[in-house]
């Protein structure tokens, strides 16, 4: 007997207790492989709870916004609609969610339902019941800051929903709160970065101000890994990855470390002022 | 076959409890001062009638307790006893200004027939305090006039006895307006009697078609329109209890019960409904609605069940001294082919790919208005490019892409994540003024422009022209901060057209 089938017996034994569903199913890969190498299904996980925190307080939009690339990506594997569930005063803080942003991300708005509730114990209220409904594709919940509600049994609750019908469930956290463990499969902290110049210089871009802006870039760290291995996913990513996002393909990319410099020419005959992104127009000009 | 209730309401002014003896005239107040509208049984045998002025009654008993007539209040708790009156027949009406009219044709047996449907109402009616009269009459004319002058306050008129019944009653019986009441009684003819024999012609040459209409409604001889208070429903399930019920489990007893019977009668009709209502009848006059829409027809009792029992935590409260009829009644139905019926597994209507169950518990739970699909609106204002429209609505698919193209007329410009519903002021500092800014301050927290882009140019809608709307061309530019955030910052109003200094928006956030 070897101990390969050893292990296979005692997972199932574990997910019986567990109540999970053995069947396997298939993580989302998310395109670039030091990312994928990360995630020891090599991919995000389907039917498991991630959570989303913006890095700093002003990262909302890019936490979002990196949320709903993964979304397209397990949209594109996945049929059904999106539960998009999120406090009613959100649109007053943040924006209202802009189905034509959402488009221009590379998602189908058609496939979002949207809920807004008054109380956090409500968005978790709907989830649980999202999960529990097959066709649908994933399930996302948008937290106040100061959501009590949502603690360690609660967020057991919504993976162990979640595994049973492989619905995929997100959480937006306000902030990351170090104190707080939960059930989720995986964590993600996401701050904004400069994008880097557009390769062509975009209609009404500005000489003194680049090109104009490229596509979305972010700095994503994970910051928990449930099922990872020592060593896998913490010292692959030191300092996070700068990920950008390619809504042509639906995939995310990581721009090489070159790209981040200015191009060569932009130091030719033209003098055209250095276009590094962090680089103050007020400096540049 | 109707009835007819003509109430005289008993109230103290402001819940005063007031004395059997003790006379107490209602008045209201008009251009020629003020008259009595009603009156107490005691007040009535000191000799006073509606329409008396006060300060002739007040001549006579100085002592007369008198208060405001609440002519809508009153009116309000008659639609309310009319609504509560549905617990008998479907069809109720209001007869203003004091009556209620019950179609009970085919509801009488099950109140142990006429005689016995009068018992009970009688007896509910004074349990309530209020004083009625009461009639059932074969048409809705007979059972009003009788209702209100007919020596016996309960009576209930067979066919054959209408016309001697009815002989008798003053010619105000057949609800006529004052000026031909006045011009008949002045010929002598006060009784219905009297006109029961005389020539038709005559009649109908003097005083216009409506006296003989009303005559022949009463007799039946044409055809009365009933206008009942709410709209006939199809399809319905009523029960009632032997005692009131107050607690939650039994509620959930008498619904299991109520929508196995409705689901019985829509899969009759090959119907499912949109939009049900449960009622719960009070024992002491009043009624709790409990409204339900669905976002597709669906008769499953389960599923109805499930979702009326999700929202009796209010209607729990409201119990008062117990239920003692409940109704579930399907007020908007649509096709729905039989199917065959599965193993009754949620999880398998899910394998289906049937979020309709669902949709109904999250609206059932949120509201209708709260739980939405955005839908693409032909507008190039970005504000009212997209609206979010109720899953009850519509769950159409759109071709988000195509509209993105004609609304951006072809821009490669991205629109933002977030879009703030009213674009928030802020403050710039702009190196030239049609360029974008070099700098700006929103929400106390200055950013220093690192990238920009645009303008993209958006002019009014001015072909619509919406009230208070801004009618300035907006110039949109998408802004990097340095620390790589990302705005929609517009500039409302061109320089160069001589306008006042145009001001700065930011109308969203980018990913």
């Amino acid at each position: 007997m070897s101990h390969a089938f050893d292990i296979e017996i005692l997972r199932r034994r574990i997910a019986a207790q567990e109540r999970l569903t053995p069947i396997k199913r298939p993580a989302v890969a998310l395109g670039p492989a030091a990312l994928d190498a990360a995630l020891p299904e090599h991919g995000l996980a389907t039917g498991a709870l991630h959570e989303l925190v913006p890095a700093t307080h002003g990262d909302f939009a890019a936490g979002i916004g990196f949320g709903f690339c993964l979304l397209a990506r397990i949209a594109r594997s996945r049929p059904g609609q999106i539960l998009w569930a999120a406090p009613a005063h959100l649109g007053f803080r943040e924006g209202g969610l802009y189905p034509l942003g959402l488009a221009a991300l590379g998602f189908d708005p058609d496939r979002l339902i949207q809920i807004a509730a008054r109380k956090s114990i409500d968005i978790l209220w709907a989830l649980e019941e999202g999960l529990a409904h097959a066709p649908l594709a994933a399930v996302v919940g948008v937290l106040p800051e100061n959501a009590h509600d949502y603690d360690f049994s609660a967020s057991r609750r919504l993976a162990m929903r979640a595994a049973r019908q492989g619905v995929t469930a997100f959480i937006f956290r306000g902030r990351e709160n170090p104190g707080m463990s939960t059930a989720a499969e995986t964590r993600w902290s996401v701050a904004s970065l400069p994008s880097l110049p557009a390769p062509v210089p975009a209609m009404g871009a500005r000489p003194g101000l680049g090109f104009g802006l490229g596509a979305p870039r972010w700095q994503v760290k994970l910051t928990k890994c449930k099922k990872g291995t020592p060593g896998g996913w913490l010292s692959n990513q030191p300092d996070g990855w700068d990920v950008e996002w390619d809504h042509e393909t639906l995939s995310f990319r990581l721009p090489a470390p070159l790209a981040d410099r200015a191009p060569a020419w932009a130091h030719g005959a033209d003098n055209r002022p250095d276009d590094r992104p962090g680089t103050s127009w007020a400096e540049a000009s | 076959m109707a009835l007819t209730t003509a109430l005289m309401t008993a109230l103290a002014p402001h819940g005063q409890k007031l004395r059997e003896d003790e006379a107490l005239v209602l008045v209201t107040t008009s251009d020629s001062g003020q008259h009595i509208t009603a009156l107490n049984r005691a007040a009535e045998q000191l000799g006073f009638l509606p329409g008396m002025a006060l300060a002739d009654a007040r001549a006579i008993h100085p002592t007369l307790k008198v208060g405001h007539a609440d002519l809508a209040g009153d009116h309000r708790s008659l639609v309310r006893l009319a609504l509560w009156c549905q617990c008998y027949s479907p069809f109720t009406r209001v007869d203003a200004p004091d009556g209620v009219s019950l179609d009970i044709t085919g509801c009488a047996h099950l109140f142990g027939g006429e005689a016995g449907l009068l018992d009970m109402l009688a007896e509910r009616l004074g349990g309530f305090g209020l004083t009625a009269r009461l009639a059932i009459a074969p048409t809705i004319g007979a059972a009003w006039g009788l209702a209100r002058h007919a020596a016996s306050p309960r009576l209930a008129v067979a066919r054959q006895d209408l016309r001697a019944c009815l002989a008798p009653l003053p010619i105000a019986a057949l609800c006529l307006d004052a000026t031909t009441l006045s011009a008949l009684e002045k010929l002598g003819l006060k009784r219905i009697g009297d006109l029961l024999d005389k020539p038709r012609a005559p009649l109908a040459a003097r005083f216009g078609p409506f006296v003989l209409r009303r005559l022949d409604e009463a007799l039946g001889h044409e055809e009365a329109s009933f206008g009942p208070l709410s709209p006939p429903v199809l399809h319905s399930a009523t029960c009632r209890f032997a005692e009131p019920i107050v607690t939650r489990e039994a509620i959930e007893v008498a619904i299991d019960r109520l929508t196995r019977d409705l689901a019985i009668d829509l899969e009759h009709a090959a119907k499912g409904a949109r939009r049900v209502e449960l009622r719960l009848f009070r024992v002491d006059g009043w009624f709790e609605a409990l409204p339900l829409a669905t976002s597709t027809a669906t008769r499953d009792p389960r599923h109805l069940a499930r979702l009326l029992g999700e929202r009796l935590d209010r209607i729990e409260d409201h119990a008062g001294f117990g239920f003692e009829a409940a109704s579930l009644s399907a007020l908007q139905v649509e096709e729905l082919a039989g199917r065959q019926q599965d193993l009754g597994d949620e999880a398998l209507a899910g394998a289906r790919g049937d979020i309709a169950p669902l949709l109904d518990r999250l609206v059932n739970r949120f509201g209708a208005r709260h739980v939405t699909r955005p839908q693409p609106y032909a507008s190039y204002i970005p504000e009212r490019a997209a609206r979010a429209a109720s899953v009850l609505k519509s769950m159409r698919s759109h071709d988000w892409r195509a509209h993105a193209r004609v609304v951006q007329d072809g821009a490669p410009f991205a629109r933002p994540l977030f879009l703030f519903a009213v674009p928030e002021p802020v403050t710039t500092l702009a190196e030239v003024p049609d360029g974008p800014p070099t700098r700006f301050e929103w929400r106390r927290v200055a950013h220093r422009v690192a990238r920009a882009e645009g303008p993209e140019r958006i002019a009014p809608e001015w072909w619509l022209a919406p009230a208070g709307a801004s009618r300035k061309t907006r110039d949109y530019y998408r802004i990097e901060d340095e620390a790589g955030r990302r705005f929609w910052l517009f500039r409302d109003g061109l320089y160069e057209r001589g306008e006042d200094v145009p001001r700065w928006f930011i109308h969203g956030v980018f990913a």
